[in-house]
């Protein structure tokens, strides 16, 4: 019983989950704005795209790659499926049309990076910032540099679709967006995939050594291919999304948004060097990050220094994470030497 | 193992086959935008514009290229180079008179000032890379949100702007003709040349970049030779973040966010081994000027900038992998003499 205590305490949600409750508490003393079921619904709005993106990210790190193409994807899918349901007048009351669309531009878009990547073997974060800056160079030059804001009708009504909605006693509008059913059901479906099956054990496999996977039978090659397609379909299916919650499509935006999810990821405690990486993790991470950039203002501090804000928990999460590595690893030498 | 390391030493320019590529590749699209546009390409004024702008994205090349060859990478480059210009160009608004006029005192006490800030950034980065052991990309990731964080943070995301005429005289005069930031790059491309091929510590970060491992076996101290590598990557890019505020007279947190992408673009078109252990400065050099050509190409043929964007994004996909293929088609043919002899 102790140990297993021991072995809990040590697991990066529990550190994180704790980190969590204490700075829930500190805003919580300061403001009592924080512990009302509005902010807690405004937090989980704001992580639902973040979450997509995340899972795709989760599962790419886990692999042991890293990909910063994926916002860039993301917007790229949202806008073009936009577009293209304008250009070809497409009927705007179907709400499952763009997300198809942009699901399929996403995929589409994925198999260029597995192509890199799989196919050539190129390192992924070269990789990934190349085709980000083909991707982004080809859909300003392309398929449009203006911003939309009638977007199709279904898109925009599905914004304010709500699933729980009342006013409360202090006269704030409280409402839980219907995204949170979905968003739940693709969360557990990649934990699924994750962990039930073997494609999902051979990501871990493809992270803990790619020499060692390849002679355990599995094709590397395949198994990255169908990471990356598997993540330009998540980070679509994240932009149009982000379309449909914004009510407008904007292809300048989310580029420059994927440091936020990678932070996410990382303190959730997916390890960078590929292998570990678990849903809870990540899903707790995204919360973490949404609930202290929304809540800085609470805190009196200016929204500013969100983003350095984001810069200390990243320094902070991946000190920790090597602190207990470094350890892990002069135990694990010191056993061998007590044994030799 | 030795080849690149002999390579070094011992053999001259052309026997580097990367650079002598990179060479006829410079002359072939100089020719291009020379014959599509001989009115405003092939113009005194283009050469001379191209001259200012080439040495931010060398200087920061080459930052990137120091820490490639020991196998690890710095995305803080634009960070620090931002951290640093905001410091300088505070101190020296601080400090100047209402028309602009400043001691000459005030303005290196500004520069020591921004230099001290960038060696400040790579310090932090070689505490998290080299002691606590974080893997680069993450690292230099973190701290890159962090830098730039920051910047946003205690400027609010305002740009200071309208830098003293003597500080700017840096980023735009001439020193006997030559503009002045391209001086600054040459004598930083013979130190950092100097560094990596001439000095202990050279050798050391190209065995680093090697061989991981067989380094740390032969206790030459990795751990400090990584340390210092990334300490000098930041020094160099407070460097570069100095040149850009006295080019543009101006430090924003918001700079030169493009330049990652095209630091990274140019040291790998330039040969260098993104996994590390092989690299040349004259090659991050020819590549830099190299897309500075394409980049005026491109501006002079009045294609939009997003289109270079995506032509940087596609020069860096294709040429690695070019290099896959090249270097598949070197095995198999080695492989096939082998079985011939």
């Amino acid at each position: 019983m102790n140990i297993n205590l021991k072995r809990l305490l040590r697991r990066n949600e529990t550190v994180l989950l704790i980190a969590i409750i204490v700075f829930s508490l500190i805003i919580g003393s300061r403001s009592t704005e924080f512990f009302t079921v509005a902010n807690l619904f405004d937090i989980l709005r704001s992580s639902f795209v973040q979450l997509i993106f995340a899972l795709g990210v989760l599962i790419v790190i886990v692999s042991g790659g890293i990909d910063v193409s994926f916002p860039i994807v993301g917007i790229f899918a949202g806008y073009a499926a936009v577009v293209i349901m304008q250009k070809f007048e497409l009927n705007g009351e179907s709400l499952l049309i763009p997300i198809i669309l942009a699901i399929v531009i996403g995929v589409l878009l994925g198999g260029v990076n597995a192509i890199a990547i799989a196919g050539f073997g190129i390192p992924t974060l070269i990789a990934t910032l190349g085709t980000a800056g083909v991707f982004r160079g080809i859909m300003l030059s392309f398929v449009g540099a203006s911003f939309i804001s009638d977007i199709p009708i279904a898109l925009d009504a599905f914004s304010t679709a709500d699933l729980i909605k009342y006013e409360s006693e202090s006269g704030f509008l409280v409402r839980l967006h219907v995204l949170v059913i979905p968003v739940a059901i693709i969360t557990i479906l990649v934990h699924l995939l994750l962990t039930r099956t073997i494609f999902g054990r051979s990501v871990y496999a493809l992270g803990g050594g790619v020499e060692a996977t390849r002679r355990l039978g599995i094709s590397v090659k395949r198994t990255q291919t169908k990471i990356y397609l598997l993540v330009g379909g998540l980070s679509g299916l994240a932009g149009i999304l982000y379309v449909s919650l914004q009510r407008k499509a904007n292809p300048y935006d989310l580029a420059g948004s994927e440091l936020d999810v990678i932070a996410a990821v990382v303190l959730g405690g997916a390890s960078i060097m590929g292998g570990y990486g678990t849903v809870f993790g990540t899903v707790l991470g995204v919360l973490f990050i949404n609930m202290i950039k929304n809540n800085l203002i609470l805190l009196g501090v200016s929204s500013s220094w969100q983003r350095a804000a984001v810069g200390v928990l990243l320094v902070i999460g991946i000190t920790i994470q090597a602190i207990s590595e470094n350890r892990r690893n002069k135990a694990r030498r010191a056993s061998t030497e007590a044994e030799g | 193992m030795s080849n690149p390391l002999q390579r070094f030493t011992t053999a001259g320019l052309l026997a580097d086959r990367k650079v002598t590529q990179l060479m006829v590749f410079a002359v072939l699209v100089f020719t291009f935008f020379s014959y599509l546009s001989s009115d405003i390409f092939f113009t005194r004024e283009n050469f001379s514009s191209m001259a200012y702008q080439v040495p931010e994205v060398a200087i920061l090349s080459i930052a990137v290229m120091l820490s490639m060859l020991t196998g690890g990478i710095d995305l803080s480059i634009v960070g620090i180079s931002n951290a640093a210009a905001l410091v300088a160009a505070y101190i020296l608004t601080k400090n100047m008179t209402e028309e602009g006029a400043i001691t000459n005192s005030w303005i290196l006490i500004a520069c020591a000032a921004g230099i001290a800030m960038g060696l400040i950034c790579g310090l932090l980065n070689s505490v998290l890379i080299a002691i606590l052991n974080v893997t680069p990309i993450l690292a230099t990731l973190a701290t890159m949100t962090l830098f730039n964080g920051i910047a946003i943070g205690i400027t609010n995301g305002v740009s200071i702007s309208s830098l003293p005429e003597q500080f700017v005289r840096i980023g735009t005069g001439t020193f006997y003709g030559i503009p002045s930031p391209f001086v600054v790059m040459v004598v930083i491309a013979i130190f950092a040349g100097f560094i990596i091929n001439r000095t202990g510590l050279g050798l050391k970060v190209f065995l680093i970049g090697t061989n991981r491992k067989a380094a740390q076996y032969s206790v030459m101290g990795d751990r400090r030779v990584i340390a210092l590598t990334y300490l000098i990557s930041g020094f160099l890019s407070s460097l570069a973040g100095l040149l850009i505020a006295a080019r543009v007279s101006a430090a924003s947190p918001d700079f030169g966010n493009s330049y990652i992408l095209l630091a990274i673009v140019v040291v790998v078109l330039g040969g260098v081994n993104p996994m590390g252990g092989f690299g040349t400065v004259t090659g991050v050099i020819l590549a830099t000027i190299v897309l500075q050509m394409v980049a005026s190409g491109f501006n002079a043929l009045r294609f939009s900038q997003f289109l270079y964007l995506a032509a940087q994004g596609g020069v860096l996909v294709l040429v690695m992998m070019l290099n896959v293929i090249l270097d598949r088609i070197r095995t198999a043919r080695s492989i096939n003499k082998s079985l011939g002899a």
